[in-house]
């Protein structure tokens, strides 16, 4: 090859590097968040985890075969999503991203934060035009050159010395990169932050705690506000006609003894509307008043319109870690209706008419221990739901069980220690059971359910698709697929190791691929072909 | 006799401290730039029958920096050589005085550590001018975020490769990394299409174009594909840019280090001037 003649060609077409039109994703992308891709956490801003794909359905899954593996170095425990865009995919483990040929699993290239911080784990990337985003052990945000993993620009979040990590996939709407921060286990104030998509430059923070004479301080005794927990550990979605991001908060601290924090801990267990250009706070809901059992309001909540009571209506479906599953009217964030969605549950006797739990006295942490149901890993967590129109059905993965919970006196202390005041120990002679439920959107009440057999703990969340299917991975190691209408396992392969991750799916060269992270490896499958012919 | 006993311990440990001393003493002159640049001066005088100058290969004496293991490390080890020689080999006693010995530790220790721990001489501010302008490296290259793609990133690769190899890297042929070999894919459709492999094997082919694109494809599909041995890089900078642009381009690079770099010596930017 001529390298003079080479060289020149090469940059024929770009003679100034600002001119260079990379590969993009667009806001109209994000948007309509079509089927060839999986641009975000949750499939979509709706958090539907929905596809419109059907090659793979009810009738053609029995010949669902594995395509490719790619193993990501050193992984023991992956909980990423895979971000699929024009047949690159890119996962991530703690300080680490890999893009791969979505096609044939062939890595592209790898990005590795040195010096790298051991704290997970990571859920995955956000993309936005040109750059993928990242969050890392160390708090920080990270823009990388999607085509070759290079830096081009890092952000702290917090301080990583005082004990803040970031463990979930941001999301980028309108050129702003959203990204929240964990724990709120160790008494650190909670907040989520949105960034400028070109600069990494701080647009606005939401403090999910109110300072003294904010709004909401009033349900802080004392200085308990200062040590109070309220982090946004998972993604949010977004609903673009009212401009408004929905983000679930964390637990309130310390976690198992509310003693020192008399009130109702705003807002800690919320879901709050933010708006986007400003991050102002439009309107909040909060799931559990003043908990004592480390319930994160953290799980996605779900955007669906639908007839509710006669009329066509803006809803927010949540199934909490408190047991209940809520229906919100999200323009302003008014409970419509709500039930348990696990059997097990003691703590509390129903919801008042404005969705507010009645408690049962004395279903608590306590000094001795006390038997409370959910225990505090929760009847849901950050396993995510999906809701599909076609069946108007809402799937989660529901887990039946008891804890014994204690509380103590802990004093805060800063620097990134536990600050939990004991905690929940899980009934071990008790029946743990793990079960993919069907829920009707509007009412909650149970349609089907489809035991994960095996398993004592949750495993992964769903994907539900226009094949008339329920993708779902087990602890267990099963991946396995379900019949939204009856919860009937139509295909299942055994992966032979845990799962801990949510499927995806998409296209690639016209066929369509469903992967999943395992414990140590990302796999794909797609229907069988006869390449000897 | 327990009280002998127990007064040995501290007796032994006394003497064990003192041995080890001796075995590595510190350089006494340091190692500061102007140590080694004296050591520098010396080496070239004294050492170059046999090996090449600053500290690359030469006739009859293998390179000092380079890609090989040593089994001399220490301050004390690469003293005892020098002073000394190694016996049963072609290398001879230098017949220098002690300090002039310590001259050259001081500049081999030099020759071996990364461009990052080097004071290298050049206006690094001007360096980075050229990287962007008369040197072209920003079309491929990218240093903290700004730059192309094609090429390898170079916000750390002072801390990465010593200063010859930094120097090699901009003058010599070297072979091409992994991930930045050259390709060039024809389509069935007849498609051009020129780049660099960043992965490839018998059925596939991940191609990055120069507009920082990547092409998946598959080999089935190709109707010819050539990959070049020869690295896109150009290997002429001591020739193609003047004697002040190459020297801080030099600098430059020298002082990319993503990670913890040193603190500036004092008077460090006057250096060269």
């Amino acid at each position: 090859m001529n390298l003079r003649k080479f060289l020149p060609a090469l940059f024929a077409a770009a003679p100034l590097l600002s001119q260079v039109i990379l590969a993009q994703v667009t806001d109209k992308q994000l948007l309509e968040a079509g089927e060839a891709n999986w641009l975000t956490y949750n499939g979509s801003y709706d958090s539907r985890r929905h596809s419109a794909l059907k090659q793979v359905n009810t009738s053609t899954v029995g010949a669902l075969v594995p395509k490719w593996v790619y193993h990501v170095p050193g992984a023991t425990a992956l909980q990423t999503v895979p971000i699929v865009v024009d047949g690159v995919m890119y996962v991530t483990q703690p300080n680490e991203v890999y893009a791969v040929d979505a096609r044939n699993g062939r890595q592209i290239w790898d990005y590795h934060r040195i010096p790298a911080r051991q704290k997970g784990p990571n859920r995955g990337v956000a993309v936005y035009r040109d750059k993928v985003y990242f969050t890392t052990p160390d708090a920080h945000l990270i823009a990388l050159a999607a085509s070759t993993g290079q830096v081009l620009w890092e952000t702290k979040i917090a301080e990583a010395s005082d004990g803040y990590w970031s463990p979930a996939a941001p999301m980028v709407v309108k050129g702003k990169v959203l990204a929240g921060i964990a724990p709120g286990d160790h008494g650190l104030n909670g907040f989520l932050d949105a960034y400028d998509a070109v600069t990494g430059e701080r647009l606005w923070r939401f403090n999910s705690i109110p300072k003294p004479g904010e709004a909401g301080s009033e349900t802080w005794a004392g200085d308990s506000w200062k040590s109070a927990g309220g982090n946004t550990w998972l993604t949010g979605s977004y609903d673009p006609d009212l401009n408004l991001l929905y983000w679930g908060i964390g637990n309130p601290a310390p976690d198992f003894n509310g003693d020192v924090r008399a009130g109702d801990n705003l807002y800690t267990e919320c879901v709050v509307a933010l708006d986007l250009d400003t991050g102002k706070m439009k309107w909040y809901f909060q799931f559990t008043p003043h908990d004592t059992m480390d319930w994160d309001a953290v799980e996605i909540p779900v955007l669906v319109d639908a007839p509710f009571e006669g009329n066509m209506r803006k809803l927010m479906a949540h199934a909490d870690r408190n047991g209940f599953y809520y229906l919100l009217d999200r323009t302003n964030g008014k409970f419509l209706a709500g039930a348990p969605f696990v059997k097990r549950l003691n703590w509390a006797s129903g919801l008042t008419p404005e969705g507010r739990p009645i408690r049962i006295p004395g279903i608590e942490p306590t000094l001795k221990g006390t038997v409370v149901c959910p225990a505090a890993i929760g009847a849901a967590n950050w396993q995510s739901p999906a809701y599909s129109p076609e069946t108007g059905l809402f799937y989660v993965v529901a887990q039946e069980g008891c804890g014994f919970a204690h509380k103590s006196t802990e004093t805060f202390r800063p620097g990134g220690f536990q600050y939990r005041a004991t905690g929940d120990v899980n009934m071990k002679d008790d029946d743990w059971k793990v079960y993919v439920r069907a829920l009707d959107l509007t009412t909650g009440k149970l349609k089907w359910e489809s035991e994960r057999i095996g398993s004592t703990g949750f495993g992964g969340g769903l994907l539900s698709t226009a094949g008339g299917l329920i993708f779902s991975g087990e602890q267990n190691g099963q991946f396995g697929a379900l019949d939204a209408k009856s919860g009937k396992t139509l295909w299942h392969f055994y992966t032979g190791q845990q799962i801990t991750a949510q499927p995806v799916t998409y296209t690639v060269g016209g066929k369509q691929i469903v992967a999943i992270a395992t414990a140590t490896d990302i796999m794909a499958f797609g229907l069988f072909e006869d390449h000897s012919k | 006799m327990p009280m002998a006993k127990t007064a040995a311990v501290p007796l032994l440990l006394a003497f064990a401290l003192i041995a080890t001393a001796q075995d590595k003493p510190a350089n006494p002159l340091g190692a500061s730039p102007q140590v080694a640049e004296a050591g520098r001066l010396l080496y070239n005088k004294s050492c170059t029958a046999c090996h090449g100058p600053d500290g690359t290969d030469g006739d009859r004496a293998p390179a000092l920096d380079g890609n090989r293991r040593y089994f001399r490390v220490s301050e004390a080890a690469i003293f005892e050589v020098v002073k000394n020689g190694i016996p049963g080999t072609v290398m001879p006693s230098s017949g220098l005085s002690d300090n002039d010995v310590w001259r050259i530790v001081a500049f081999i220790r030099n020759v071996r550590a990364t461009a990052s721990d080097l004071v290298v001489p050049g206006d690094a501010q001007n360096g980075m001018a050229v990287f962007n302008g008369a040197g072209g490296c920003v079309r491929c290259h990218m240093i903290r975020g700004q730059g192309g793609l094609l090429g390898p990133d170079l916000s750390s690769i002072g801390a990465q490769l010593s200063l010859i190899r930094l120097k090699d890297a901009l003058t010599k042929e070297r072979p091409v990394p992994n991930g930045f070999r050259p390709v060039t894919a024809v389509t069935a459709k007849g498609e051009k299409l020129s780049g660099v492999a960043k992965n490839s094997d018998a059925f596939s082919l991940q191609l990055l174009d120069a507009q920082g694109k990547l092409h998946l494809l598959d080999m089935s599909e190709l109707r010819s594909v050539e990959f070049s041995k020869k690295s896109l890089m150009p290997r002429s900078f001591d020739k193609t840019l003047t004697a002040t642009q190459y020297r801080d381009l030099l600098a430059m690079l020298a002082v990319q280090a993503r990670t913890k770099v040193r603190a500036p010596l004092q008077g460090e930017n006057e250096i060269g001037r």
